[in-house]
Order: structure tokens, then C-alpha cells, then sequence
């Protein structure tokens, strides 16, 4: 957990690139070199298989004017292939959380003593 | 400079206590608080759930007062505003109207009933036809026959209202000034005239009593148990409390179990009641009757067991919690039968318990007896010494005591638990032949009016206290039977027996205590100085309760039976305290309780002189075994549980219509989204609208 954090925020993405503060992607993307953008979608892509759908998430939302509407440039094809993937991840687990979320939230009643193990909070009140 | 500025302040201060109390009092004109707000709770045990609950924020509905049956039409289907929160008068609050309001609770956001301050002509019961059914001794295996009231239908009257299950809150109110502002506005605002709409604004009313338990026992006491969440609530607590115990003879309680030659008649009463309403449980008949004639028996018999004692021990036993499947008494029985009381069921010698005493109307007495038991013939004859003792204790009584027929079985009762482990022989004493007597059985009726504990006008509390009333005198010969019955029953001498007399005076005291009002001058001189705020101008709630809740009249029973027992021993406040007779003395806690009672003001000084009361009245604890063995599916244990729940609280306000409702909603909705769209043009347009000022600012930028 801990190395993946510590290779999530501090590994640099390219080593042309003078060393700047590590934290340096919440910037604006529109200032960064193409393959510091392309660095990062990839680190978020990866990342994502952490179990960690939101980064997926990020992803698409972050890259997708990169990769599908800024005209073409050299590191956009595999841009576009990190962001699909990402979509595709991403749209697997809504699914299977929708999924869940819907036969937990129906069945959690019926399941009686499993339903409460299964539980955080249980509503007061209602069975 | 500072005097001004001083000034400014004083007013923004002024201004702000202006702007609070304003608000305050805005929330007093929207809302009328309700101050007296009695509600049905939820209970639960291994199988349902009842009683009633709120939604998470209150149930609200227009106000509708039922006039009549035929009126509920109105409520359940024609009426043009629902839900409807129905105020019954107590007259209508019966099986048939709140059974069809359950069927048409989508239209029913509540019901508010009007208690009376005088009891009803007629009958009311909203406990079941056969209380305690699946856990007294008469199942299907003990006798078919018997089994589910088949013989005798205890309580005829019952309805069962107190056994349904109401998805809405059910609330009491007292008939005052509270229920006329609520009569008033319904009159003001929700009357239908001729057949016509009422026009807004509409009355309405809104009830909290959200229950966070649900389901039933095992679902409850699971969740207890789960502590995951940052802030985990509990949602039920078993019902129980403690029942209280002495004896004649002093018994080693840390020494459990079987005691070598020791024989005990256990002389037993029920101290619990309950109504459809947690908090109104006054049990006249159904429980301070019994329990303040055995109260006055141990009285009678405190001299003569000290001067000529008898062969054998009396155990006095006052069971709590039996309305709920007899939760006292099975602990009790659980813990003689695993070592865990003072004595064993071999000790047992017989049982005599004191029912329902307080309605007598033709000076008999009923001995009821277990005839499954009796078929066992070495029973039989003691059953039969034991009725033989009662008829001898009745000479020159006005109390006749009478066998009803030896087939009928035992009416509920704690004895009941007794014969469940063994046949030990045993007599129920009771006002009725067959069916209760009682109208009112386990109702709010069911109190000092109904026993006929009433004073003449303009008496004083402390007179009142003093006043020995009819049924008072009446409980007396019943407590004077209940003493020399219990006193022959143990082995004394009949010549005693003349000799052993219920005081009239002690009874009328007890009945004013546990009926009219517990804070009075007798309870205040017998309790120690930290009770008194217990004590109030009531009556007690004789309902059990929570375990974690103390009940009331558990502990005055506990002072009076010491009191009434015990004897005064010159020890200091401090010995007393720490429950020994002097600073070398260890033993005297096993045998004895000790007790600094405030005591009386003597005549001519403010002090109070207390004293130490050396008694062998005890607690036992009365929570039902289920919850010690975690058998939360029990059929032979008691598993009522109590739903915890958010403050119970009801108010009243006008409401607006639908139709204007949504129009400010709308309007406020429109003014937002102007604002943002004025906002988000002039921010856009800015170096337009606001160019000449900015100039400057831009050069030197």
C-alpha cells in the first residue's frame, strides 16, 4: 500500500524533464509537454487497477479532450488506448457495484443476520 | 472616542438578543408543543413486533376528530386532505375503529386518544382473552385440554389492541387545556361545513416517536452486538427488572442452593402491570392489590414468627415483569433450579399466591388449584391441608373462601412457573370465580377509581393518607386470611392465630401510596434520603420497563417490606451503610439487609431522625434466562425486548395548501436561478460594465 503511494505520488515521468515538485500534475494539462501527458495518463491507468475505479474515472474525464478531440499529435494513440481501457474499467465496475449496490439494498432485509454482518450502518427503524 | 464606540456596541449586542428572541418566538407561533404526550411504544419478542412508531421525522396529517364510527369514512376514504391525524375520545378507541384505521394506514398519519379523567361505564381491556398463554404450565404436552384457555377464557373482555402492530404512533392525551386548543383549531380550521372542502390553512398535527427496533428479538439483540459503525446505537434492552424477596427467618444468601432442613412456603405476588401506553400503567387491581395485601400479611405475621416461630420458613416473594411471560417468576425458578438462589426447589414446601383481591363483591375468595398436579394423590393432600388452612385462617373473617371446580385449571399466575419445574402444591387466591372480574384488565382504567379508593371532599393529603377507605378495610380481611393461612401453612400454632391482624391503617397507607401518590409523608419517613426524588404526586407507572431503568415500585416495595418487616437496630448511619452491625462485624451481610431510612421530623424540629432498619428484604434479579443463555428464540423464556427510541415529542401548526406550498417553493427556485443567471451575464459582460473603472488598474497592470 505504502509503495504504491510512495511510486504514485513521487516517481517523475520523464527524466528529460527538469526535477520540478513531485505534485506538479494538478496543474494545468494544457501547460504540460506531450509526454509528460502521456506519463501520466499511464500512471493513472495503472493506478486504477489498485482497485480504485475513481482514478479510472479521473482519467476519462481528464484526458478524454487530449485523446479524442485535440488534433493529432505523436503520443496521442496510446493516450486514447489508456483512456479507453480506462473507460472500459471504469464502466465494468459501475457495473458490477450497480449491481451489487441494487441485490444488497433488496435482499438486505431477507438475509437477515448475513444482511447485518454485511453492514455499516443499519438503518433504524426498518427491518 | 470610546464612549461612542461603547455605544455601538451596546446596540449590535441589543440588536442580536432582539434577533434571537425573535426568532424564537417565531418558532412559537408556527408550533404548539404538546406537554403531555403518553405514546404506545414497540416491543418485541421472539417472534412479532408491536406496538407503534413514527417515521424519521415525525408523522404529520391534517386533524381530524372522529365523531362517530360511521365518521371514519371520512378518514379512510372520502376526505379530501390526507393523511389524517385522528383524535379519538377514549369512548371510540376500541378494536373495530383502530383495527380499520391499521387496514387504511396509508390515509392515517396518526392517532391521538383523548384520555379520560373519569373511567368509562363500560369494559375495556386491550390486553389478550388468555394472557401469558404459551408460557404459563398449561401447554399441549402438560394437559391438551387446558392448553391455549381451552377450559376457562381468563380475560373475555381483552381486544388485543396492546398485542397489534401499528405502523403509526398511537399517542394519549390527557383531556385539558392542551386537547380544547387542539379541539379548537380543528373546529377553526378543518370542519367540513355542509359536506363542503374545509379551506386551508388546515390544522394539523405532527408525532416523533421514531422505534429503532424492528423485526423481533434475535434481529434486535443482533444488532446490540454490532459495533461496527463510528457511532453504534443500541436499539432494544430486555424488558426485567429485580423481584423482591424476604423471609421470616433469616436465609445465608451467599450461600446458594439446596439449604440442609430447611422447608419454605412461598407466599408470592405479581408487582407489574401494564396498559396500551408505556407510561400509564396503574395496575390497581391487576397488581397493587395482590402485592399490598401480601405487604400487609408479612406486616400481621412480623411479631407472632419472632415470639412463636413456626417449623417452617416463609418466603416472601414479589415477582416483576410477569405480565410480559412471566419474567420474575421464571428467573426465580431458573435460579433455584441452577443454584443460584438463597434456596432450591427442594426446599419448596408449597406455594400460596395472591392474585387479583381488590373486587370483592360478595366477601368470597376463590382458591384456585392446579388440578393436572392434583391427580398425583400426595399433592392432592397437600393441596387439600393447604385449602383446609386457608378455610381455618377465615374464621370469624368476613372472607369465605371457595373452591371453584376442581376441573377449572389455574388463572395466570406466577405459581404457574412454579408447577412448570415440579408439582409442587400450590393455591392462587382470587376475586373470581372463573373470569377476571376486572373490566379494566391491564388498561389506564384499571386504578384508583375503579378500587374505589376514593376520599371524601376537602381532605387534605395528609388526612387523605390517613383515611382508611372501604376497599382498604375489605384488602385488610384479605391480608389477615393471606397472614394466618400463611402463619398455619408453616407449622404455627392455631392458637396463634387469633392473635395475628392486618392493620387497616397500614393498608389505607399503602393503597393512597401506590394509587394516588407515592410522595407522600409515610413513604418519605421509610426510604433513605436518596430516593426521594423518585417520589411524586402520581401514582407509579407499574410498567416493568427496561432492564436498565430501575422501576419505581420495585424499590418501594423493597423499603416497605423492610420496613413493615424489619426490625430497628441501634447501629451508626455509617455500620448501617456498610451493611454490618459494628466495624468487627462480617457476618450480618449474608444473613441481613441493612437500610438508613430518613425517618420521621419530630414534633418541634426541621431535622429529620433516621434510623437503621436491619431487614431480610432483598432484591433477585428478574431478567428472563433467554438473555443470560442468549436463546433469543426461546419457547420456554420470557423474550420481550424494548425498542429504544428517539425523544417521543407532538405539536401542532397551520399548513399551507399543496397548490401554495409548491408555488413558494417555486418562486424561491426562480429567484435562485435569476440571480445566478444575472450573476454569471454581469461576470461575463464585466470588462464592459465596469471598463471605466477598471482603466487604471489594467495600465499598471
Amino acid at each position: 500500500m505504502f509503495l504504491f503511494f510512495f511510486w504514485f505520488c513521487t516517481e517523475t515521468c520523464s527524466d528529460s524533464l527538469p526535477q520540478q515538485d513531485p505534485l506538479r500534475f494538478v496543474m494545468n494539462l494544457e501547460r504540460l509537454p506531450n509526454e509528460e501527458k502521456l506519463c501520466l495518463c499511464r500512471k493513472y491507468y495503472l493506478a486504477g487497477f489498485a482497485l480504485l475505479p475513481f482514478l479510472w474515472l479521473v482519467n476519462v474525464v481528464w484526458f478524454f479532450r487530449e485523446a479524442f478531440v485535440k488534433p493529432a499529435y505523436t503520443e496521442q494513440s496510446q493516450i486514447k488506448t489508456y483512456v479507453k481501457r480506462s473507460g472500459m474499467g471504469l464502466l465494468f465496475w459501475v457495473a458490477v457495484l450497480t449491481t451489487w449496490i441494487t441485490i444488497f439494498q433488496h435482499f438486505r432485509a431477507e438475509w437477515g443476520a448475513m444482511g447485518d454482518y454485511l453492514s455499516f450502518t443499519i438503518p433504524l427503524g426498518i427491518p | 472616542m470610546d464612549l461612542p464606540s461603547n455605544k455601538w456596541i451596546v446596540h449590535l449586542l441589543v440588536c442580536c438578543f432582539v434577533v434571537g428572541v425573535n426568532c424564537n418566538s417565531v418558532d412559537k407561533k408556527i408550533y404548539v408543543k404538546l406537554n403531555y404526550t403518553v405514546s404506545c411504544v414497540r416491543l418485541l419478542n421472539a417472534t412479532h413486533q408491536i406496538g407503534c412508531q413514527s417515521s424519521l421525522s415525525g408523522n404529520v396529517g391534517v386533524l381530524h376528530v372522529l365523531e362517530s364510527e360511521d365518521n371514519l369514512d371520512w378518514v379512510l376514504s372520502s376526505g379530501p386532505n390526507p393523511p389524517y391525524m385522528v383524535i379519538l375520545e377514549s369512548p371510540l378507541f376500541t378494536r373495530s375503529v383502530m383495527m380499520k384505521l391499521k387496514s387504511g394506514s396509508s390515509r392515517v398519519a396518526g392517532v391521538a386518544v383523548v384520555a379520560p379523567n373519569t373511567n368509562p361505564a363500560g369494559a375495556f381491556s386491550p390486553h389478550t382473552t388468555c394472557p401469558n398463554e404459551n408460557s404459563g404450565v398449561y401447554s399441549e404436552t402438560y394437559d391438551p385440554a387446558m392448553a391455549n384457555c381451552n377450559k376457562t377464557v381468563w380475560n373475555p373482555l381483552g381486544n388485543g389492541l396492546s398485542y397489534e402492530e401499528f405502523d403509526f404512533p398511537i399517542f394519549s392525551l390527557k383531556d385539558d387545556n392542551d386537547t380544547q386548543v387542539i379541539r379548537q383549531c380543528y373546529l377553526d380550521h378543518n370542519r367540513a361545513v355542509n359536506g363542503s372542502r374545509p379551506r386551508y390553512p388546515l390544522c394539523a398535527m405532527q408525532l416523533y416517536s421514531l422505534m429503532f427496533a424492528v423485526t423481533d428479538t434475535a434481529t434486535c439483540m443482533r444488532r446490540n452486538d454490532i459495533n461496527l459503525s463510528i457511532n453504534p446505537e443500541m436499539v432494544c434492552d430486555p424488558l426485567g427488572d429485580y423481584n423482591v424477596w424476604a423471609s421470616t427467618r433469616p436465609l445465608n444468601n451467599t450461600a446458594k442452593g439446596h439449604k440442609m432442613w430447611e422447608s419454605a412456603v412461598v407466599a408470592a405476588a405479581r408487582l407489574d402491570s401494564r396498559s396500551f401506553f408505556f407510561d400509564i400503567a396503574p395496575g390497581a387491581q391487576s397488581g397493587v392489590s395482590g402485592f399490598v395485601a401480601l405487604l400487609a400479611a408479612a406486616h400481621a405475621l412480623r411479631d407472632v414468627v419472632q415470639e412463636a416461630p413456626p417449623n417452617r420458613t416463609i418466603l416472601y416473594t414479589f415477582f416483576q415483569g410477569e405480565t410480559f411471560d412471566y419474567i420474575g417468576s421464571s428467573r426465580m425458578v431458573y435460579d433455584m433450579e441452577n443454584n443460584q438462589f438463597a434456596v432450591d426447589l427442594d426446599n419448596i414446601h408449597s406455594v400460596l399466591e395472591v392474585g387479583q383481591v381488590g373486587l370483592r363483591n360478595d366477601s368470597k375468595l376463590w382458591l384456585h388449584t392446579d388440578p393436572v398436579s392434583r391427580r398425583n394423590d400426595s399433592v392432592n393432600k397437600e393441596v387439600e391441608d393447604l385449602i383446609a388452612n386457608l378455610r381455618l385462617a377465615a374464621t370469624n373473617l368476613s372472607v369465605t373462601p371457595e373452591v371453584p371446580t376442581a376441573s377449572q385449571p389455574l388463572p395466570p399466575s406466577s405459581f404457574q412457573r412454579f408447577l412448570r419445574a415440579r408439582p409442587i402444591p400450590g393455591v392462587v387466591l382470587e376475586d373470581h370465580q372463573s373470569a377476571f372480574t376486572s373490566r379494566f384488565y391491564e388498561s389506564m382504567y384499571d386504578n384508583a377509581e375503579y378500587l374505589n379508593v376514593s376520599y371524601p371532599p376537602n381532605l387534605t393529603p395528609e388526612e387523605q393518607l390517613r383515611f382508611v377507605t372501604e376497599s382498604a378495610k375489605a384488602l385488610t380481611e384479605v391480608a389477615t386470611l393471606v397472614a394466618r393461612a400463611l402463619y398455619r401453612q408453616a407449622g404455627g400454632a392455631e392458637t396463634q392465630l387469633v392473635n395475628i391482624n392486618a392493620d387497616s391503617q397500614t393498608v389505607t397507607q399503602m393503597l393512597y401510596g401506590f394509587l394516588v401518590r407515592t410522595n407522600n409523608s409515610w413513604f418519605q419517613q421509610l426510604i433513605p434520603s436518596d430516593f426521594m426524588s423518585h417520589l411524586t404526586n402520581r401514582p407509579p407507572n407499574l410498567y416493568v420497563g427496561a432492564v436498565q431503568q430501575s422501576s419505581e415500585p420495585t424499590v418501594l416495595v423493597q423499603f416497605l417490606m423492610a420496613n413493615l418487616t424489619g426490625s430497628t437496630v441501634n447501629v451508626t448511619q455509617e455500620n448501617c451503610q456498610n451493611q454490618r452491625e459494628d466495624e468487627n462485624d462480617k457476618e450480618s451481610r449474608h444473613m441481613y439487609i441493612y437500610m438508613w431510612v430518613q425517618g420521621a421530623v419530630p414534633p418541634n424540629s426541621t431535622q429529620r431522625q433516621g434510623f437503621c432498619v436491619r431487614s431480610t428484604a432483598r432484591l433477585s434479579k428478574a431478567v428472563s434466562p433467554a438473555f443470560d443463555l442468549r436463546e433469543f428464540t426461546s419457547k420456554d423464556y420470557s423474550t420481550w425486548t424494548e425498542s429504544r427510541w428517539k425523544p417521543i415529542s407532538g405539536r401542532i401548526f397551520l399548513v399551507a395548501s399543496h397548490e401554495l406550498e409548491m408555488l413558494t417553493l417555486g418562486v424561491g427556485v426562480g429567484v435562485l436561478l435569476t440571480s445566478l443567471l444575472l450573476t454569471y451575464v454581469i461576470s461575463a459582460k464585466a470588462d464592459i460594465l465596469f471598463s471605466s473603472g477598471r482603466e487604471p488598474t489594467n495600465a499598471t497592470y
